[in-house]
């Protein structure tokens, strides 16, 4: 492991030594070439791959096809496969909907804010978090599709013209929900593309093979490295940043609306927009350290994913879990203050009604696991942080079925129902994984996982970086 | 090919630039030029014009080869389809036409109208002139309809199997018939069911008797009536029928009778009961006094909607019922009654009962269930004369069927026949005896040794498969016949359609096969039915000189005038009751009719299949239902499960085996609140092995342990449980209203008093109306609303009132005036102020969830039915459901339950929350206030249902509508769309009724009256609980309702406005009784 080498690096801004120095944010003694062959040549297949990817790709191949089956069934018959009803409308789809999609949001997090907030340490994490962001953002849009009761139909969620002379109906949150997903992601594919420009020349020079330089040389659009190129890409760069950091909060907080414009009780609450902002990026944070602990190990990328990205990822994930916690005892303060029966009916439903379960369930994995974050030996544990992630992970996915079976109890008490996955919503799930896995997988195999352009920039100067120094700070 | 014109040739001189034809044009060097500067590749073609033609002449050949290949080999249809050259009488195509006709079942008709479109009939309503419907319909009259287009029907006419022709099979039988002529011991037998239809029993009577004078007609069904007929003959030496005028009885004591939903009449006497119940304001704003309303006592085992809506309702097991009918007889000073004493626990019921009946001497009546002993008839008739009410409330007539008997002891007898082997020839028609038959009869065996059986009947049902004919019954709508309604009033039934699957009426079977009948005897049923009324025609029905015309006005009307049966005048005597023989302690079981599949003969009908029943709300099945506590004592339980619909559909029972004697049958345990303690009711009518797609397997059948010496009730059963489990489809397993009050109540006292103080100080808030329970109030509700938790915690509800809108008085707590409009403050301007505005108004005191409404919904609106499998999952389809609550302190304390219904259909908010949330606009508001669903704009996000607070939105999760069957094609209403998988849809207010008297209104020129638009449950419903009109009319019965102060919006809180509102249920309990509903 690193052990603080980079003595210089340690500056703000303005040059300023800090009272208490950062740790580095680049481990060994790398040089411009060494970035490059740690880096690049996992791309360019120089380095062979680790017998895990072979077994990552197949498992998710293999979750792919199951997709694959169970999308196909779905489009045969129809919604009716999976264990919707009335009072439960909405089921599986709409919980992984949003899960996915807050999952997709550490990602542009990482890249945009962190960026405009000149957050060295997100340079080492970004490249992959933006991929996880485009793939995840990937399987969250396959759900309200297929959820859909006529998917073929679809399109009429969108504005076109047409002779019906019909516009989607504006007043309702599916409506935004369309906007501001196809936005986020083309926003998103975008930032994340012209961060790879600059690598992709890079390993169009250093590939090995003709085809690959070809190839590469196409993505890489003509990229010279010329001091007009650097000028542009850097403004370009800054530029998405911006018009990325307001689309993780609008994202997230129309697809909150979905709930919250609605009139089941708990749902329509105006604490829903930042308690799901708030909550994506906790997702999206545990979901960064479920894939960059196992890729850290497997491609030995310590140096570049060091403990410090880990600690203050952890940190993120500690930080961000606690406002979601104030969020559940927000709700349940809400109820008990509306006097309303419905309100605190409903709370009361949620904690102890046929559901209790996953409430509790949810309250352990978002409020009492990550309270094993305050340690700090445990923060820089690969294998503590890899588990509590884990469990952060299935905590959000808990917090959107409290969320979603809601409706099995709500307003007249006649209509209360019960709602229960069918093994079609568990296969179309598990598929998506299989979509992401395999996307994310052949990311890995194909593209720099690491921006090697900023990990150059991070070294020192006498290593010919720019002392972490780079985009968005300006000259150094 | 090369280029062969000649590019070189000099032009034309200028004046030959005319030419005769594009051949020509196209030789000119100018146009080859162009060709080949401009259309190099086509130059040639253009030159050439051989190629040119070839190519017109392929060209036309492929026309004509693509016209061939349109030819079909099989021609659409062998027929010839004419169009009408004239136009058939009072037929508009695209209009709808109404035929009187009657649906006979246990031998009673009832009038129906039925709606036909273009020669299909696809509705049913019921006669508004005829005595036993008065223009409403019950769920199983209209499911009838379905039966006509099952596609399991039978199809042809058999012989051992093999398809033979109708006039075949007769005349084999006929012959058959005639070898069998003065042979002793080779006997002639016809089983059918209850047979009420005049002509057919003239027919059988008169000329089948005559032709064969040893043959015997043996009637037998499952639900006979030998009780009550036993009953009457008891006290009046004969058989008598008994009908009751309820818009007279004030005072009513049911003996175990379900009279609201399950006896001859109940659609009549439903309407009536309702009559004297309601408490709608009149002039001069006063509630009804308690003498001026009825008062219903039930006394029962199970609960039923009538026991449901009873002031009082005394569960008890139907064993002790006698013991009860004696007490209350001898307190109405029936001496014959004996000193028996009252059951257990309802010794102080007897002198509050008596005291109130006899306050109302000639306007209460006594009335028995069907299932009770013959004393229990015999007491209630004799109690009636004690009241005076014979011949003011009580009739008693000769019974409406044609010939009355003891069907139990016929049946005997006759498998007792059969086994002796006299039986050579048996006829059967409509009835299924293999299945239907007491267990402690082995018909299958007697029917082994009849040489020659024959079946008429609509489907290859258990009996079919074993006869030797079997023949196609034709269904009611598809032929001639008449009948008798309860009270013995004639209809005639007439054909609606051809016979879809060449079936035939029991007329042409019976005429058919009577040997040597003289050729001017009519063989048509048209023309026997039609030629026996010629001859019976009511003396004072109208003159006999103009038959015809006198025919044509019945058939118009759907009944023959004056020929109810003559009253009976004599009064009862009261010597004939039996003695007393105490029944023993311990588990009873009651045989009941299934209150959807009737006696089985329903089972394959998909409707009554998936028809919530009115009190256990399942499905698709029958169960041994038992009280909580029974079930307790014997271990059974019934659990929701999580998976599918939970307690909105999936309940997983415990199987248990019910031994009556030496039978036994294992069934699904339901427990049901309300029921009385040591007491089982099994319905009968499940369980059948060949009936059809839909209703194969599905329940239990009673019939294996009803035996025919205690067809109704047996005391000493064994039920033990088994270890299994079995899963049953219940729409509502979760009956508590969680102090919400979606139903609200009160006792005509409370009413009163509210009303009275309401009047002298505003800020006393209505019952009804307020407080809601969204806003912070919800312990003031529980404090001072009737029916809340808090009474059942035994704390009298406190007066509601605002002590600041009284200047002076202390602050007790300040949370506003309640706002008791339905349409409360908004930023958003109301909907439309002028115009119609569409609305409905239910009134749950007079509810008791019979589900009319419900079928009468899915014949409408072309609902599909989805099965078992789905009902599980909570996806029925009912646009209309009637939710069932149970109110009391503690579920095991059947005497002090209180049941209430509510029927739910799209509330039709005018701020409708489904409607802002759809992304496609598919839900959009009318301008009549209609809550519109637009289903081919629908992309199915469901995000409409999740928003609707009532929950009353169905989706179609998959291709839940049949468009394969042939049949069930014919069966929709043309008028209402048949949705798609993937679709949601819901209540329209019957949208197609209202643009069609629009458009009619609108013909005339005239403003749409009111009462002109009537929905489809509301026309249904026997109880007269729904009422539609326009809010924009001050005078329409909708805004009479709307505007009593029982009136409120169910979750108006939510400022839905909702557009369907409900007259809170009033109950009229008595202050002397020891356990009053409500008190």
């Amino acid at each position: 492991m690193s052990t603080g080498v980079v003595e210089h690096g340690h500056h703000g801004p303005g040059g300023a030594p800090h009272v208490q120095p950062l740790p580095p944010a680049i481990g060994g003694r790398h040089t411009m070439g060494s970035v490059v062959d740690a880096i690049g040549d996992i791309a360019t297949c120089v380095r062979p791959h680790p017998k895990e990817w072979y077994l990552s790709f197949g498992a998710g191949f293999t979750m792919l096809g199951i997709f694959g089956l169970a999308v196909t069934y779905l489009l045969v018959m129809g919604v009716g496969i999976w264990g919707i009803n009335v009072p439960n409308a909405w089921g599986f789809a709409i919980i992984n909907f949003v899960w996915w999609i807050g999952i997709g949001h550490a990602g542009t997090l990482i890249s945009a804010i962190l960026l405009l907030l000149h957050q060295r340490w997100r340079t080492s994490i970004n490249r992959f978090a933006e991929a996880m962001t485009i793939f995840a953002v990937m399987c969250a849009g396959m759900f309200p599709l297929l959820h859909m009761g006529r998917p073929w139909l679809a399109y009429w969620l969108t504005p076109f013209p047409n002779n019906f002379g019909m516009w989607p109906q504006f007043r309702s949150p599916l409506a935004w929900d369309v906007f501001a997903v196809s936005t986020y992601f083309t926003v998103s594919v975008v930032f994340w593309y012209v961060g790879l420009i600059p690598d992709f020349a890079v390993l169009r020079e250093s590939a090995p093979t003709k085809i690959q330089k070809w190839i590469y040389g196409i993505l890489s659009m003509g990229w010279r490295g010329s001091a007009y190129h650097w000028r542009r890409y850097e403004k370009v760069y800054l530029i998405l940043a911006g018009i990325s950091t307001p689309l993780v909060f609008s994202v997230h907080s129309i697809v909150s609306f979905d709930f919250s414009v609605a009139i089941v009780p708990l749902w329509h609450a105006t604490i829903f927009p930042p308690f799901f902002v708030i909550g994506a990026i906790f997702s999206g944070f545990a979901m960064v350290l479920v894939l960059a602990i196992p890729l850290r190990k497997w491609y030995h990328l310590e140096d570049f994913i060091t403990e410090w990205h880990l600690d203050a990822c952890a940190k993120v994930m500690l930080g961000t879990g606690m406002m979601v916690c104030y969020g559940y005892f927000s709700e349940l303060w809400m109820g008990w203050y509306s006097h309303s029966k419905y309100e605190w009916g409903t709370n009361f439903q949620r904690m102890f009604g046929p559901y209790g379960w996953s409430y509790w369930c949810l309250i352990f994995c978002n409020f009492v696991a990550p309270q094993v974050l305050w340690v700090k030996k445990w923060r820089l544990n690969p294998v503590v942080l890899f588990v509590v992630s884990i469990i952060v992970l299935i905590g959000m996915w808990f917090e959107r079925y409290v969320i979603v079976v809601t409706l099995t109890r709500e307003y007249v008490p006649s209509t209360w129902g019960r709602y229960a996955p069918t093994i079609w919503d568990w296969a179309t799930f598990i598929g998506t994984f299989g979509l992401f896995f395999t996307c994310f997988m052949l990311f890995v195999r194909y593209v720099p996982m690491i921006s090697m352009t900023e990990m150059r920039e991070l070294l020192p100067k006498r290593a010919g970086g720019r002392d972490g120094h780079g985009i968005a700070e300006g000259p150094p | 090919m090369a280029v062969t014109t000649d590019v070189a040739t000099p032009a034309e001189p200028a004046g030959t630039e005319q030419w005769v034809g594009l051949e020509e044009l196209a030789d000119t060097p100018a146009f080859q030029e162009m060709l080949h500067r401009e259309f190099p590749e086509d130059a040639t073609a253009w030159a050439d014009p051989v190629s040119r033609r070839q190519f017109i002449a392929l060209a036309g050949a492929s026309v004509a080869l693509a016209g061939a290949g349109c030819w079909s080999p099989r021609p659409a249809s062998p027929e010839k389809i004419y169009p009408y050259v004239r136009q058939p009488e009072q037929m508009t195509l695209g209009l709808p036409l109404f035929f009187a006709t009657g649906f006979t079942v246990g031998g009673v008709c009832s009038g129906v109208l039925a709606k036909s479109r273009e020669g299909r009939p696809i509705k049913l309503e019921g006669n508004p002139s005829h005595p036993s419907s008065a223009g409403a319909i019950d769920a199983i009259t209209q499911a009838s309809l379905l039966n006509l287009y099952d596609p399991d029907r039978s199809r042809l006419n058999l012989k051992t199997g093999i398809p033979t022709g109708f006039d075949n099979a007769l005349a084999e039988i006929r012959t058959a018939l005639l070898k069998l002529r003065g042979q002793p011991g080779k006997e002639i037998r016809l089983l059918t069911d209850t047979i009420g239809s005049p002509a057919l029993g003239g027919l059988i009577l008169e000329e089948f008797q005559k032709a064969f004078p040893t043959a015997k007609w043996v009637q037998y069904e499952p639900a006979h009536r030998d009780n009550a007929r036993e009953g009457g003959r008891l006290v009046y030496g004969e058989h008598v029928n008994t009908s009751y005028d309820f818009t007279k009885a004030l005072r009513v004591l049911s003996l175990d009778a379900d009279f609201l939903t399950c006896m001859p009449g109940s659609v009549r006497y439903s309407r009536d009961f309702n009559q004297n119940r309601n408490t709608h304001l009149k002039e001069g704003d006063k509630v009804p006094t308690a003498a001026q309303l009825n008062r219903l006592y039930v006394v029962e085992s199970m609960l039923t909607p009538t026991g449901a809506v009873a002031d009082h309702r005394l569960p008890m097991r139907s064993a002790d019922v006698e013991a009860f009918a004696r007490a209350v007889a001898r307190g109405l000073g029936v001496a014959a009654a004996g000193d028996t004493p009252a059951p257990a626990g309802a010794a102080e019921w007897i002198a509050p009962i008596v005291k109130d009946l006899q306050a109302f001497r000639g306007r209460s009546v006594v009335v028995a269930g069907d299932h009770q002993p013959p004393a229990v008839h015999a007491l209630a008739h004799a109690m009636n004369a004690a009241l005076g009410n014979i011949g003011t409330t009580v009739f008693n007539f000769s019974p409406a069927e044609v010939r009355p008997g003891n069907q139990t002891t016929e049946f005997k007898e006759l498998v007792k026949d059969m086994n002796a082997g006299s039986v050579a020839v048996l006829i059967m028609i409509g009835v299924n005896p293999v299945f239907t038959s007491p267990a402690d009869i082995n018909f299958e065996a007697a029917l082994d040794r009849v040489a020659l059986k024959i079946h008429m009947g609509s489907h290859v049902d258990e009996t079919a498969t074993l006869c030797d004919y079997h023949l196609n019954e034709a269904h009611y709508l598809e032929t001639w016949g008449d009948g008798r309604g309860h009270d013995g009033t004639a209809s005639l039934c007439q054909p609606l359609i051809a016979p879809l699957f060449n079936g035939h009426s029991p007329l042409e079977l019976i005429a058919g096969i009577i040997p040597d009948r003289p050729t001017e005897a009519p063989t048509n049923p048209r023309e026997i039915v039609k030629a026996f009324w010629r001859k019976n025609w009511p003396a004072n029905g109208g003159s006999t000189n103009n038959f015809d015309a006198q025919w044509q006005r019945a058939l118009q009307e759907g009944v023959i005038p004056n020929s109810a049966r003559p009253r009976f005048e004599k009064q009862p005597d009261p010597a004939g009751i039996p003695a007393y023989t105490a029944p023993a302690a311990g588990l009873e079981v009651n045989f009941r009719v299934d209150p959807t599949v009737y006696d089985g003969r329903y089972a394959n009908n998909g409707w009554l299949q998936e028809l919530p029943k009115p009190i256990t709300k399942l499905t698709w099945d029958n169960a041994i239902i038992v009280s909580p506590n029974t079930a307790n004592a014997k271990g059974l339980n019934v659990k929701t499960q999580s998976t599918g619909g939970g307690e909105h559909g999936r309940q997983v029972a415990d199987v248990a085996e019910l031994t009556v004697g030496d039978k036994k049958v294992r069934a699904a345990v339901w427990i049901q609140p309300g029921h009385a303690d040591d007491s089982i009711t099994f319905h009968f009518g499940y369980g059948r092995q060949k009936c059809g797609r839909v209703g194969q397997n599905t329940g239990f059948n009673s019939y294996a342990v009803r035996s025919s010496d205690a067809p109704w009730n047996k005391v000493g059963v064994q039920l033990t449980g088994t270890g299994d489990t079995y899963i049953l489809a219940s729409t509502q397993a979760h009956f508590r209203m969680e102090g919400r009050r979606p139903v609200r109540r009160g006792t005509r006292d409370e009413y009163e008093q509210n009303l009275a103080k309401h009047k002298e100080d505003p800020s006393v808030a209505l019952f009804a109306k307020a407080p809601s329970v969204a806003a912070p109030e919800w312990q003031e509700i529980d404090e001072t609303v009737p029916g809340s938790p808090n009474e059942w915690k035994g704390e009298k509800p406190k007066e509601h009132k605002h002590s600041h809108d009284k200047p002076g008085e202390e602050k007790k707590e300040d949370h506003g005036h309640h706002d008791d409009r339905l349409i409360p403050l908004s930023i958003v301007p109301a909907t439309n102020k002028e115009g119609r505005r569409w609305a409905m108004a239910i009134d749950l005191t007079a509810c008791h969830g019979c589900n009319a409404c419900v079928t009468a919904c899915m014949a409408e609106n072309n609902i599909p039915v989805v099965g078992k499998k789905e009902v599980t999952r909570g996806r029925e389809m009912h646009w209309i459901r009637v939710d069932r609550y149970y109110e009391g302190k503690d579920p095991n304390d059947a005497a002090n339950l209180i049941t209430h219904f509510q029927p739910v259909p799209c509330q039709q908010c005018e701020k409708a929350p489904c409607e802002v949330v759809c992304p496609v606009a598919a839900t959009v508001h009318s301008f009549d206030g209609l809550n519109d669903m637009v289903y081919n704009r629908c992309v199915g996000t469901r995000y409409c249902s999740n928003n609707c607070p009532y929950k009353v939105r169905r989706f179609n999760f998959l291709t839940f509508a049949d468009f394969k069957t042939d049949t069930y094609k014919l069966m929709r209403n043309p008028e209402v769309t048949v949705r798609e998988r993937g679709v949601m849809e819901k209540c329209t207010y019957c949208v197609q009724r209202i643009r069609a008297a629009e458009i009619e209104a609108e013909r005339q020129g005239r403003p749409i009256r009111d009462g002109e638009v009537v929905t489809s449950c509301q026309a249904a419903c026997p109880a007269g609980a729904i009422v539609f009109g326009d809010l924009g009319d001050p005078k329409s019965r909708v805004n009479v309702w709307k505007q009593q102060p029982t009136n409120y919006g169910l979750l108006a809180e939510l400022n839905t406005m909702p557009r369907t509102t409900y007259l809170a249920a009033v109950r009229n309990p008595n202050p002397d009784m020891p356990k009053s509903k409500g008190a």
